[in-house]
C-alpha cells in the first residue's frame, strides 16, 4: 500500500486532526503546561523505547519463521565444510535458544556487522551506499504532493462544488485508486519508451550531474506523489471547508478582510498542522513502502529495491535489517511529530 | 440510507463494482464459450486468424500478441499464450476473494479488539493499544512482505487451522493483520467515549454484564463507523494485495491474480504493453469505484467525517 | 509567523539533507582515452579468486589470475585447448595418472611487481580452501591431503609438494580424475602471493598473474578492470595482453542494460542476461553487425525421477518426450534455444552427431497423440503430478507451459513454484519426492564426466542432491568407471565411447530435454566485433575487446 498514515496522533486517542482540533480545557498557566509538557515528552519517549523494542521482537520473530533450511548452511556459503558451517552458527547463535539468537542479532545489527547470506556483503554498508535514491525519491516527492497537495485542496476548498472542484476530486480520486507501481510502468513506457522524453530509469547522483539527477528523478517523483496528493487535497478540502464554517472566520470575513487574505490567514495556518502531521508521518512511510516498489519499477537503486531483491533471493538479513531501520524510523518521527504538535498547539491537550 | 441514495454518482460506481465482481464469477463461463480455453492453457506454437491472416500468438522470438477484440484471445496473449482475459477474469476472481476475506478479518479482529479495549480500559487497553500502535507502526508495504515471505515458502500452522504455502488464504491473512489497528484505533476512540454516555451508565447500574453492555449497547453505535471503514478497506485491501503478489510476496504462482498478471507485464516492457494496462486499468475502474461509493456512503453516513478516511 | 519561518527553515534544511545525501552516490572514474564500458546484470558472486563461483566472477577472474594452466584465448571449440598458463609446459603424468609435475616459468611477476614462487601454487589452494570456494569439492576430493587440511587435521596439503628453488610443483591425487587439469584452470586454482590474507578480499582482491587488475569495487554496484602495467603480452605465450581499461557497472534490469548497449551507451552486454524479447527483433534489425547467438555448453531440462510414480514407467518418460513441444520452447526462452533431444550439449565432446532422435526429431511439431496413447497404455491417466520450478524469468514460464502439456497429455499435473534462491535445495531433498521439474545446467570443463554426474549413481544423496531424476543405471555407471579417468587431452579417443552412452541415455528418456541455451553476444558500434573472442567456457574474453 502506498504512502499515508491514518490522520491520528499515535497515542491512539483517536482524535482527527482537524484544523479545528480543539476540545479540552485552555491551559492558561504557563509553569503547569511546561510541567504537563515535560511529564508528556518523558511519557512520549519511554513508550517509543518500548515500541522500538517491541519491534526488533517482533521483526526477529517474522524473520525466524522463514524456513530457509539450515541458516548457518547458508549463511556459510554454498558447499562450506562442516567447520565453517559450525563456526557460524556460533558466531550467530543458531544452535542456542532463541532469545540468545535474538540477542546476538540484535548485536550485530547495532554493531553494523550483519553480513548477507548470499553474498558476503555487509548489509548496513550497502544500505548505507543505497541511501541516496532512496533519499532524493522520498524528499523530492515529499515536497511535491505537499505543495500540490496543499494547492489542489485549496483550489477545490475555494470553488467547492464548482467544476475545478469536481475534476480534482475526480483527479484526487483517481490518484487514490491507482496502484503505485502501475502508473510507474506507465509513465516509464509512455514518456520514456514511446516519446523519449525522460530517461528509462536508472539514478544519477546529484553531484555529477545535476539535470540528469533531476530528468531520472522526476517520473519516480510523479509516480510516487500522485497517490498522496490525492491523500492531502481531499484532507486539506475537509479541513479548509470545516474552518471557514467557524465561527472566527466569520467574524474575519465580517470585519472586511478579503477572502484571501482570510483564507491564507486563519485558515491555511490551522489547517497546515494537520497536514504537517501527516506528512512526517508519510514520509517514513514512504520510505519503507512506497519506496520499494518505485523503485523496483525504475531500477534507482535504492534501499527499497534492495529489499525487494533480497526478497527474491530470500537472503533474509537485509530485509530483516531494513525493516526494522525503517519501522524504527517510523516510530521515531511519530513520536517526534507528536512530542512537536504538542509542544506547538497550544490548544491540544492529549 | 436516503441520502446515499440520492448520490447518484456513487450508486453507479457501486454499481460498477458489482458489475466486475459479477463478470469475475463468471470466469469459467467467458473460459468455456467465449474464449474457448482455460486460464492456464498454453498456446505458445498456435496460430489464430486475424482479419483473414494467421498470426503467432507467440512471435518465434516469444511477443505475444495484442488484443484482437474477438472470441479469442480478446485482450491478447501473455507470453505462454494464454488468454488474457481469461486470466483477467480468474485473476479478479483470486484478487477480490482476497480483498474480501482480508477486509473480513481486519473488520473482525478490529471490532473485537477495539471495542474490548475501548470499553474494558485498564490493563487489557493497554496491552491492546500498544499492540495496535506496533503493527500499525509498520510500514504496510515493508510488513506485509515480511510476513508473506516468510509464510509464503511454508505455510503456517496456528493449531487452530493450516494454511498451505499455496493457499490464497495466506496473502489474505497477512493483509487482515496489516490493515487492523487502522480500524481498530479509531473503534477504540469510539467505544471509549461510548462507554461515558448515559445509557451505559444506566445499564451498568442495572446490572448488565460488560460483554452484554458491548454487544447491546456499544456495538451498534458503532455500526456507522463500522460500513464506512468496510469499503476503505476492501480498496486498500486490493492495492496491498496487488504490490504485494507484484513484489513476489502476495499470490503465489502459479495462481493468477492482478498483482502477479502486472508483475509479468512490467518485466516484458516495451513490448507487450497490453499485459501492463489489462490488469492496471482493471485494477484502477476496481479500487475507483468503490472509493467514490465509499465517498458516498461515507457522505450518507458520516458527514461530519469524524472518521478520516484514506489510509 | 514563526511557523513560516519554522517552514522555511524545514525546507531548506530538507533540501540541503537531499543535496549533502544525493551527493555521496558515487560513480565509477573513467580514465584515459575511453575505457570500455561492461555492462552485468548480476553481481559477481565474489571477486576473490579464491571465493568466486558464478560465470559473472569468472569473466573478470579468469584474466586476472592465472594458474599452472588455462584455456587458450580462442572462439570456438580451439578455446577448450589446455595450454600451459604460469607453468612452462603442461604437465607429465605419473603414477597411473595420480601424479602432475610441473615446472614453474621463470621471471614471472604479480601485478604489484612480487616476484611469483612455487609455494605460492600450494598457498593459493590452501586459502581457496580456507575460504570455502563453492566448487572446492573439486579440489578437495582430488588432491591427496586436500580432505584433511579442510578438516583442519593437517596444517598443510601433503598431497601438494613445491620447491621454490627449483621451481618445481608436483602434485598427488587420491585417485586418477581425467579433467584435473581443467581444475587446475580455475581462477580459484589461480596463483597469489603467499601470505595473502586468509579472508574474502571481494572489496580489495590481491595481486595476481594476468593481463589485468581488478579495482575500485564497489561492491554489486561496479568495479574496474585496469591494463596490468608488469604484465607484457610476451610473459606467456596464449595469454595475450588487453587492449583497454574496461569499467563494469552492474544494470540489473536487462531492458536497461540492452538499450543501453543498443544505442550505443555502453559497450558490452552481459552473455548471461536475456534481451527482453521484444529488443530482440529490433536488434536483429538495427544493429545485426553487433548482434550473435552464441551456442553454449549448457542444456535446459526437466528431470523425470524415475523413483517415482509415473516416471518410474518408460512410457511415461517416452511420452513426454513425444509430448514436448520444443519450438514453444525455444519462443519462451526469446529464440535464444536450440531444440535437442540428446543431453550432452553441442559443442561437448561426446555429443552424438550422427544418430537420429529416438522419440521425434526436436524442431518438428510434437506428437501429442502418440503421447496421449503412450499415457494410456501405461494405465496413469490421471496420475498426479507435481511439477517444481524456481520463480525466475523464463525458467518459472518453463514450467507453465510444461505442467500445461502434462495436463494435455493425460496426466493431472500441477506447478509448485519456489523462490529461485531455494530451488535447488529443495528439489535436491530427497523427502519431497520431487517427481519432475525444471533443470539446468551448464559445463563447469569440457569433459563430459562434468555433465555425467547428474546421471551418476554415487552422487545420489539425501540433501543437495544433483541426480534429480536419481538414475541408477549399470551400464552407465560401468561406462563412467572405465571412461571417468581419462585424461581430458585423450578424450578424442573416447568419443565414440561417449556418444553411444549418450544415445543409450536418450532412449532411456532419463532427462526430457529441451535444448541447449544460446547467448548473445552484443556489443556497440565502438567495439571490434569480429576480433572479439567468445570463449566457450568463459563467454567473453574482455581482454580481447578493442575500440575500433
Amino acid at each position: 500500500m502506498e504512502a499515508s498514515s491514518a490522520p491520528i496522533p499515535s497515542l491512539g486517542s483517536g482524535l482527527s486532526t482537524g484544523a479545528a482540533g480543539s476540545s479540552g480545557p485552555r491551559v492558561s498557566d504557563a509553569a503547569a503546561r511546561h510541567a504537563w509538557l515535560a511529564r508528556f515528552v518523558v511519557r512520549r519517549l519511554a513508550s517509543l523505547v518500548a515500541v522500538l523494542f517491541a519491534i526488533t521482537v517482533l521483526t526477529f520473530l517474522i524473520f525466524q519463521a522463514i524456513p530457509d533450511g539450515d541458516p548457518a548452511l547458508r549463511m556459510a556459503g554454498r558447499l562450506a565444510s562442516p567447520q565453517q558451517v559450525q563456526a557460524v552458527r556460533v558466531q550467530w547463535g543458531f544452535d542456542k535458544p532463541i532469545y540468545v539468537q535474538y540477542l546476538k542479532t540484535m548485536e550485530k545489527v547495532l554493531d553494523g556487522s550483519v553480513i548477507s547470506y548470499s553474498q558476503q556483503v555487509n548489509v548496513e554498508q550497502e544500505i548505507v551506499r543505497d541511501l541516496p535514491p532512496t533519499v532524493s525519491l522520498a524528499l523530492g516527492a515529499g515536497v511535491i504532493w505537499l505543495v500540490f497537495g496543499v494547492l489542489f485542496g485549496l483550489l477545490s476548498a475555494v470553488y467547492a462544488g464548482r467544476w475545478l472542484d469536481r475534476l480534482l476530486s475526480v483527479v484526487a480520486l483517481t490518484g487514490i485508486s491507482m496502484p503505485v507501481f502501475f502508473l510507474g510502468a506507465i509513465m516509464l513506457y509512455w514518456l520514456g519508451y514511446k516519446w523519449g522524453l525522460l530517461p528509462l530509469g536508472g539514478y544519477v547522483p546529484l553531484t555529477v550531474d545535476p539535470w540528469g539527477w533531476f530528468t531520472h528523478m522526476l517520473m519516480p517523483w510523479v509516480a510516487l506523489s500522485v497517490v498522496s496528493v490525492g491523500v492531502y487535497s481531499r484532507v486539506l478540502r475537509a479541513n479548509v471547508l470545516d474552518v471557514m464554517r467557524e465561527d472566527y472566520v466569520r467574524t474575519a470575513r465580517a470585519k472586511g478582510l478579503s477572502e484571501r487574505r482570510v483564507l491564507v490567514r486563519h485558515v491555511l495556518r490551522n489547517s497546515l498542522m494537520g497536514i504537517v502531521t501527516l506528512w512526517g508521518l508519510d514520509f517514513a512511510w514512504v520510505i519503507g513502502g512506497g519506496a520499494i516498489l518505485v523503485e523496483s519499477v525504475f531500477n534507482l537503486g535504492g534501499v527499497g529495491q534492495y529489499a525487494a531483491q533480497s526478497i527474491g533471493r530470500l537472503d533474509v538479513p537485509p530485509v530483516m535489517v531494513i525493516t526494522m531501520l525503517v519501522a524504527c524510523a517510523v516510530v521515531v518521527l511519530s513520536a517526534i511529530v507528536d512530542i512537536l504538535y504538542a509542544v506547538l498547539d497550544p490548544r491540544v491537550r492529549l | 440510507m436516503r441520502t446515499l441514495l440520492r448520490n447518484r454518482v456513487a450508486l453507479a460506481f457501486g454499481a460498477l463494482f458489482v458489475a466486475i465482481v459479477f463478470a469475475c464469477l463468471l470466469a469459467p463461463v467467458y473460459a468455456k464459450d467465449v474464449a474457448h480455453t482455460g486460464p492456464n492453457d498454453n498456446h505458445i506454437t498456435e496460430t489464430i486468424d486475424v482479419g483473414g491472416k494467421q498470426v503467432d500468438v507467440v512471435s518465434p522470438t516469444g511477443v505475444p500478441i495484442g488484443p484482437t477484440w474477438k472470441g479469442r484471445f480478446f485482450l491478447g496473449a501473455d507470453s505462454n499464450g494464454r488468454d488474457v482475459a481469461v486470466r483477467l477474469l480468474y485473476g479478479g476472481r483470486n484478487s477480490l476473494e482476497i480483498a474480501g476475506i482480508a477486509t473480513l478479518i481486519t473488520m473482525l479482529l478490529a471490532i473485537l479488539l477495539g471495542t474490548l479495549a475501548g470499553y474494558m480500559r485498564g490493563i487489557l487497553d493497554g496491552v491492546l493499544s500498544r499492540l495496535f500502535d506496533l503493527v500499525w507502526a509498520y510500514p504496510a508495504v515493508l510488513l506485509g512482505v515480511a510476513l508473506g515471505v516468510a509464510l509464503a515458502v511454508g505455510g503456517i500452522d496456528l493449531g487452530l487451522f493450516t494454511l498451505h504455502s499455496g493457499s490464497l488464504l495466506l496473502p489474505a491473512f497477512v493483509i487482515g493483520i496489516v490493515f487492523f489497528p487502522y480500524v481498530a484505533k479509531p473503534l477504540r476512540a469510539q467505544a471509549l467515549s461510548l462507554r461515558e454516555r448515559e445509557f451505559v451508565d444506566a445499564a451498568r447500574v442495572q446490572g448488565v454484564g460488560s460483554l452484554r453492555i458491548m454487544f447491546d449497547e456499544i456495538l451498534p453505535n458503532l455500526t456507522s463507523s463500522i460500513v464506512v471503514f468496510v469499503p476503505l478497506i476492501i480498496a486498500n485491501a486490493i492495492l496491498l494485495e496487488a504490490g504485494l503478489s507484484y513484489l513476489g510476496a502476495g499470490v503465489q504462482d502459479p495462481n493468477p491474480s492482478w498483482g502477479t498478471m502486472l508483475a509479468d507485464g512490467i518485466r516484458l516492457i516495451p513490448g507487450a504493453i497490453h499485459l501492463v494496462l489489462v490488469p492496471g486499468i482493471m485494477l484502477v475502474l476496481t479500487v475507483l469505484s468503490v472509493n467514490v461509493f465509499a465517498d458516498g456512503v461515507r457522505d450518507a453516513l458520516d458527514p461530519k467525517a469524524t472518521v478520516r478516511g484514506r489510509l | 509567523m514563526y511557523r513560516t519561518i519554522q517552514a522555511s527553515i524545514g525546507t531548506l534544511l530538507a533540501f540541503m539533507l537531499v543535496v549533502g545525501v544525493s551527493a555521496c552516490g558515487s560513480s565509477s572514474t573513467s580514465s584515459g582515452k575511453g575505457p570500455i564500458s561492461v555492462l552485468m546484470g548480476t553481481a559477481p558472486d565474489s571477486l576473490d579468486p579464491g571465493l568466486g563461483a558464478t560465470t559473472q566472477s569468472y569473466e573478470a577472474t579468469w584474466i586476472t589470475y592465472t594458474g599452472l594452466v588455462t584455456y587458450a584465448h580462442v572462439s570456438g571449440e580451439a578455446g577448450t585447448k589446455l595450454i600451459p598458463g604460469v607453468a612452462q609446459s603442461l604437465p607429465t603424468v605419473t603414477g597411473g595418472g595420480r601424479t602432475y609435475t610441473f615446472m614453474l616459468r621463470k621471471g614471472l611477476v604479480y601485478s604489484n611487481g612480487a616476484p611469483v614462487k612455487a609455494s605460492d601454487f600450494a598457498y593459493a589452494i590452501e586459502r581457496t580452501i580456507k575460504l570455502g570456494w563453492g566448487s572446492e569439492s573439486f579440489l578437495t576430493e582430488n588432491i591427496a591431503g586436500a580432505e584433511e587440511f579442510q578438516a583442519g587435521k593437517a596444517s598443510s596439503i601433503s598431497g601438494i609438494q613445491t620447491d621454490d628453488a627449483t621451481g618445481r610443483i608436483t602434485i598427488q591425487l587420491v585417485a586418477p580424475y581425467g579433467p584435473f587439469l581443467n581444475v587446475l584452470a580455475f581462477p580459484a586454482a589461480g596463483l597469489v602471493p603467499s601470505g595473502t590474507p586468509m579472508k574474502s578480499l571481494n572489496n580489495a582482491p590481491p595481486p595476481g598473474i594476468g593481463p589485468y587488475e581488478i579495482e575500485s569495487v564497489v561492491p554489486n554496484k561496479s568495479f574496474a578492470m585496469v591494463l596490468n602495467p608488469n604484465w607484457s603480452k610476451d610473459a606467456i605465450p596464449g595469454i595475450p595482453a588487453g587492449h583497454e581499461n574496461i569499467d563494469v557497472s552492474i544494470v540489473s534490469n536487462n531492458q536497461s542494460q540492452a538499450e543501453q548497449v543498443l544505442n550505443n551507451s555502453a559497450d558490452v552486454f552481459d552473455y548471461n542476461d536475456t534481451i527482453p524479447p521484444t529488443l530482440i527483433s529490433q536488434i536483429e534489425s538495427q544493429a545485426s553487425d553487433r548482434f550473435a547467438k552464441e551456442p553454449t555448453v549448457s542444456g535446459l531440462y526437466f528431470f523425470l525421477n524415475v523413483k517415482e510414480a509415473p516416471f518410474n514407467n518408460a512410457r511415461a518418460r517416452q511420452a513426454v518426450n513425444y509430448g514436448l513441444n520444443r519450438q514453444a520452447l525455444q519462443r519462451l526462452d526469446s529464440g535464444m534455444l536450440q531444440p535437442a533431444c540428446f543431453f550432452l550439449p553441442a559443442g561437448m565432446p561426446g555429443h552424438p552427431t550422427n544418430a537420429p532422435c529416438p522419440y521425434g526429431e526436436p524442431n518438428a511439431q510434437p506428437n501429442l497423440a502418440k503421447a496421449k496413447e503412450l499415457v494410456r497404455q501405461a494405465g496413469l491417466e490421471g496420475a498426479p503430478v507435481t511439477v517444481w520450478g524456481g520463480s525466475r524469468a523464463p525458467h518459472k514460464e518453463f514450467v507453465d507451459y510444461y505442467t500445461s502439456m502434462l495436463n494435455e497429455i493425460g496426466f493431472k499435473a500441477t506447478e509448485k513454484i519456489v523462490a529461485d534462491a531455494q530451488y535447488y535445495a529443495t528439489v535436491g531433498n530427497l523427502s519431497n519426492k520431487a517427481q519432475t521439474g525444471f533443470l539446468s545446467y551448464s559445463q563447469d570443463f569440457p569433459n563430459p564426466i562434468d555433465f555425467y554426474q547428474l546421471l551418476d549413481a554415487k552422487s545420489i544423496q539425501p540433501t543437495e542432491n544433483h541426480n534429480l531424476s536419481q538414475v541408477n543405471d549399470p551400464h552407465i555407471q560401468s561406462e563412467l568407471a572405465s571412461l571417468g579417468p581419462i585424461p581430458s587431452s585423450q578424450l578424442g579417443s573416447v568419443v565414440p565411447r561417449w556418444q553411444a552412452l549418450d544415445e543409450y541415455t536418450a532412449k532411456q528418456a532419463y532427462m526430457l530435454v529441451s535444448g541447449y541455451e544460446e547467448v548473445p553476444k552484443f556489443f556497440s558500434n565502438r567495439i571490434n566485433f569480429g576480433a572479439a573472442v567468445f570463449h566457450p567456457v568463459y563467454g567473453n574474453d574482455w581482454s580481447s575487446l578493442e575500440l575500433k
